[in-house]
């Protein structure tokens, strides 16, 4: 299995002099195409960091970023920009859509960004994959929460990425409606073979995981593949993290 | 991007509203002053008087000078002058000799007065310009009679008592025109009368000529000849321009006012807008970091910024350049009014202010867009994922530069403004600079409102919760003080600049004059000549000197002059004479202020070559310089020697008579003005009240652009405003909270206005009146700082008010 994304002794550090903040600390690491990759760790240890650095949203302050196959130290933002609009989907937390746009045209977003069309038989199965058939003329300020998220997904898959970056994805839903979202995530990874990397807090989350990596203070410091809550929780309360 | 710009624009109506408000002020102004520039340009008045006649030949009334630009380039300029230019009959007789023509019509014109009521004096002979045809009675033929017109109300055999140059006397009325002109009041005497009283022997003010032949030729040859007489033909609507001399310095004004007040708007207004659009950028951050994450790259942020720019722009422009027709047609109603432009100078209306205001507008909001672009661009996507938006840089090293630069802009601006000793050349300069400094002030706001924040935290704390909060707000949000502390500090900087130029130079030459008045009675307006010699023989009265006010030309440099009869001078008048001797000033004397002498380079002893009011040359020898240039004018003449070069030689004079009262000298000239010097009124500057009014729009442009601001900040933070309600704020501590906010914006924004106009007004008083100090009534500054604190708390007030009437969980859930 290759990676998709490969990251060498990446370091990222915040400031300068006395009040300089190490968030990543050498992390090396390889997420295999296919996968369903969960991150997780006490607040404050880095994950967003990690996630940012490794979809090209952040540059690191040492170490190599590859993205399926292209090195990203040295590209200036144009450049990683369509990278990432080529490459990479984002779920955020909330604040996911352009409020003027309706659901489809928050969809397509990324593919007028980049002056394509949208391909129409992939866009009717995204939409009707994340359930919101019949809703693409709605507004964002029109759905619910768990609905907005799945928009989000949906723009995410839209333009086929090499890997959806997801950070808490589910952490502003109840958790039905994080169910949803994270079944929905599931059944895109073994239906498409999509690559997904998610930073979580919920153990639950994080099983419906294929594999979970556990940073503490900028370090990847454990890894454990075919999680289950209740192991996740262990070795984070072992992490000294209240989840 | 353009679709994506369009439905944010619908979508964020409220956000663009600020920019679009400013725009479209700005293409009004823009459209209007374009009005009056074009007017002035090409602005044309239609004969009245000289309707009738085809020709109308008359004296240059234009000082003109050759400028060589380069070995064989040469362009002459030329400047209006302040009085008619007469031409010697001779001129009739050889217009008359030429082929073709069949009658030449001569025209001599002086100023009389019926009750106080200024009327303008012809000879009968010259009717037939308009023509002017009786409607009863006949016309007048002997020296004591006269022909009214139709809308007098007088009848054949009335009788009327006229003030004229030459003394005053009774006429009786023999006839009544038919016509009658609008706007202003003829009276026709004999001809042989009429020559009497125009005071010039052997000239004439125009000539017409029947039928319209080609005199081109014949004037270039009297040019030519001994002696050479230097004289125009006018036709077609040329004809106006020469019956109404005002509309051409009405047009010259137009030019210049209409150039100012359009350029200062079009400052103000990129710095409004620039000021509105950092705030949109500032609020919408999350949303075009969103863009950037889901993959915008940083030009296409600048081009969706750049299209909603445009967007908004050119509905603004097209908008206000409809206001702006408008708004010039009431401008020309106010300047008519102010008797700054006559009534016949027509506005011309054409596309192209609208153009120009629009065009001004697109561009005017793109070059906004660029520059707050530079910060949006900068937005990291990252923030997008976090839960808190990062604060930026505070203050990013392009434009620290460039505040700085502009900064030694306004230090270079000052020093020049101090140097400046002409209102035509000081006057567009002080706006400059106040702007200058404020773009400064603008651009290094950040950096002010974060010092400012940190000096008032203690004294706000004071007041408890809200004090609290106001002061924490106050320091985390430094961007957001800055971007209310522009427009505010901008209001009251023009505001104080524009009103306290006008005090300044007034209060000095107030003083001046008062200071240099010694004679403690003056008497006229319209003193005929003979009641001053009267005066003179009156027991008790030591000295009386004769003032006659015009302008006269050094190259073509203008100069207020004053003629005053020199016996008796040092009694009635000191001009503060700083070397040579002003008493004998004869005919062929000059005294020079010393600002002016400055400029002119000139010294006692030393000759002035000028152009008098109607175009005579004449060469002076400077006997005295004095300081009170700016209570008495730049120059000094004999009265003598004004009399016979201005259109209306009936002036005022100064009366020493220590032991007389007010009554009995205005015993000795009935029918004359007297008053105490010490109570007489000075008159101000001719066209203050039209610089009010101009600028008046500039601070009124100001003025909304601090309420759009305002209001846009306050009505942005109603998820903040929310969160403070359910966490237990009262609606009452919020509304303290804001208004101590604004509260503390004003107070900076009035310490850096007011410091702001203060080093301009400063530079510009050094300049124009020698004196360091400017004149700042102490009532007119406390009203300037009222009225803007006032709109400040108002424009905070109101959006709060709705912002805070709305249920806090409904609003703490709306999006962003
Ligand atoms: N822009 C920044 N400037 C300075 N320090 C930062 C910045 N962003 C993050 N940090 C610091 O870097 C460290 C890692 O932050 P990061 O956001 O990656 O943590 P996290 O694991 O995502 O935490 P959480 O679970 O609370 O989201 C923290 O100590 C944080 O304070
Ligand atoms: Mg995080």
């Amino acid at each position: 299995m290759t990676d998709v994304v490969r990251l060498d002794a990446v370091s990222k550090v915040y400031g300068k002099g006395q009040g300089a903040v190490a968030a990543l600390r050498e992390v090396s690491v390889g997420i295999p195409r296919g996968s369903f990759t969960a991150v997780m760790g006490p607040s404050g240890s880095g994950k967003s960091t990690f996630l940012h650095c490794a979809a090209g949203l952040d540059v690191p302050s040492s170490g190599s970023v590859r993205l399926g196959g292209t090195e990203l130290s040295g590209m200036n933002e144009t450049a990683l920009t369509e990278l990432r609009r080529q490459r990479v989907g984002f779920v955020f937390q909330a604040f996911n859509l352009i409020p003027a746009l309706t659901v489809a045209e928050n969809i397509t977003l990324p593919l007028r960004l980049a002056g394509t069309r949208a391909d129409g038989a992939w866009l009717d199965e995204v939409v009707s994959r994340v359930g919101l058939r019949g809703r693409t003329g709605h507004r964002p300020a029109q759905l619910s929460g768990g609905q907005q998220q799945r928009v989000a997904i949906a723009r995410a898959l839209v333009t086929r990425p090499e890997v959806v970056f997801g950070d808490e994805p589910t952490g502003a839903l109840d958790t039905m409606t994080a169910r949803d979202v994270l079944t929905l995530l599931r059944e895109i990874v073994d239906g498409t073979g999509q690559t997904v990397v998610m930073v979580t807090h919920d153990p639950v989350a994080a099983s419906y995981a294929d594999a979970v990596l556990f940073l503490a203070d900028g370090r990847i410091v454990d890894s454990m593949a075919a999680p289950t809550s209740e192991k996740v929780a262990e070795r984070m309360t072992r992490l000294g993290a209240w989840v | 991007m353009i679709s994506l710009a369009m439905r944010t624009i619908r979508h964020r109506g409220a956000a663009f509203a600020g920019a679009f408000v400013a725009l479209l002020c700005a293409a009004a102004l823009v459209c209007a002053c374009g009005m009056l520039l074009e007017t002035g340009l090409r602005g044309s008045v239609a004969p009245e008087r000289y309707a009738g006649t085809p020709v109308v030949v008359t004296g240059d009334r234009f000082a003109r000078e050759t400028i060589s630009k380069s070995a064989e380039k040469t362009k002459t300029k030329a400047k209006p002058l302040a009085e008619r230019a007469w031409v010697p009959v001779s001129l009739a007789e050889r217009l008359r000799r030429l082929p073709g023509v069949s009658r030449v019509v001569t025209e001599v014109t002086f100023p009389l007065y019926v009750a106080g009521r200024p009327f303008e004096g012809h000879g009968w002979e010259s009717a037939a310009l308009t023509p002017f045809t009786l409607s009863a009675g006949r016309a007048p033929r002997a020296d004591g009679e006269v022909a009214v017109e139709a809308g007098a109300g007088l009848r054949p055999g009335a009788r009327v008592p006229v003030r004229t140059p030459a003394g005053d006397r009774t006429y009786l009325v023999t006839g009544v025109t038919a016509q009658d002109l609008p706007g202003r009041e003829t009276l026709f005497l004999s001809p042989a009368e009429a020559r009497r009283l125009a005071g010039r022997p052997g000239m004439v003010s125009a000539v017409g000529v029947f039928p319209a032949v080609d005199v081109s030729a014949a004037l270039r040859e009297a040019a030519a000849a001994p002696g050479g007489v230097r004289a125009l033909a006018a036709t077609g609507d040329e004809r106006g321009v020469v019956e109404f001399p005002d509309a051409e310095q009405a047009r010259v004004r137009l030019i210049s006012l209409g150039g100012a007040l359009g350029g200062t708007s079009l400052l103000v207004a990129i710095l409004v807008v620039v000021g509105t659009s950092a705030l949109s950028v500032q609020q919408r951050q999350r949303e075009i970091a969103l863009l950037r994450a889901v993959a915008a790259t940083p030009g296409q942020v600048r081009k969706m910024l750049g299209g909603e720019a445009l967007l908004v722009g050119a509905v603004a422009g097209l908008v206000g350049a409809a206001v702006g027709i408008g708004l010039g047609f009431w401008l020309r109603s106010r300047f008519v009014a102010l008797g700054a432009m006559p009534p016949n100078l027509r506005l011309v209306v054409s596309p192209f202010p609208a153009f120009a205001a629009l065009a001004a507008t697109v561009a005017a909001a793109w070059a906004a867009s660029r520059l707050s672009a530079r910060r949006a661009v900068r937005i990291r996507p990252v923030e997008a994922l976090g839960e808190v938006t990062l604060p930026a840089a505070l203050l990013p090293t392009g434009r620290l530069v460039a505040g700085l630069l502009c900064a030694g802009g306004g230090v270079a601006l000052t020093l020049v403004l101090s140097s400046l000793s002409t209102e035509a050349a000081a006057s567009p300069v002080t706006m400059l600079t106040a702007l200058v400094w404020t773009v400064a002030v603008a651009l290094l706001g950040p950096l002010v409102a974060r010092v400012a924040a940190t000096l008032v935290g203690a004294p706000l704390r004071a007041f408890r919760a809200s004090g609290h909060l106001a002061a924490a707000n106050l320091r985390a949000g430094a961007p957001r003080l800055a971007s209310i502390i522009t427009p505010l500090s901008l209001m009251v900087a023009m505001t104080c600049t524009i009103l306290f130029t006008q005090t300044t130079v007034e209060d000095a030459a107030r003083r001046e004059a008062a200071a240099g008045t010694v004679a403690g009675h003056v008497l006229g307006p319209h003193l005929p000549s003979g009641a001053a010699a009267a005066m003179r023989g009156l027991p008790g009265v030591e000295a009386v000197t004769e003032v006659l006010h015009t302008s006269v030309r050094v190259g073509l440099e203008k100069y207020g002059a004053q003629g005053v009869t020199g016996e008796g001078l040092g009694r009635t008048l000191d001009l503060g004479v700083v070397a040579g001797r002003l008493d004998g000033l004869g005919e062929d004397a000059v005294a020079v202020s010393r600002t002016a002498a400055e400029r002119l380079g000139v010294r006692v002893g030393g000759r002035l070559r000028l152009t008098l009011g109607d175009g005579t040359p004449a060469d002076l020898r400077v006997t005295a310089i004095y300081h009170r240039g700016l209570g008495f004018g730049d120059l000094t003449l004999s009265h003598a020697l004004v009399a016979r070069h201005v259109d209306d030689p009936l002036g005022t004079a100064l009366v020493s008579a220590p032991s007389l009262t007010r009554a009995d000298l205005a015993r000795a000239v009935p029918g004359t003005g007297v008053a105490e010097t010490a109570g007489a009124a000075w008159a101000g500057p001719a066209n203050a009240e039209v610089n009010y009014v101009a600028m008046g729009l500039i601070i009124a442009f100001t003025a909304i652009a601090v309420v759009n601001t305002l209001a846009m900040s306050t009505s942005a933070r109603s998820r903040e405003l929310a969160l403070l309600r359910l966490v237990g704020t009262t609606r009452r501590q919020a509304r303290r909270m804001l208004g101590l906010e604004t509260l503390v914006a004003i107070a900076v924004a009035v310490a850096l206005g007011t410091g702001i106009a203060l080093v301009t007004l400063t530079a510009f008083s050094t300049g124009m009146t020698g004196s360091t100090a400017p004149y700042v009534p102490p009532l007119g500054y406390l009203a300037v700082v009222g009225a803007a604190a006032l709109l400040a708390l108002a424009a905070t007030a109101l959006p709060a008010r709705v912002v805070l009437g709305r249920h806090p969980a409904e609003a703490v859930g709306a999006r962003e």
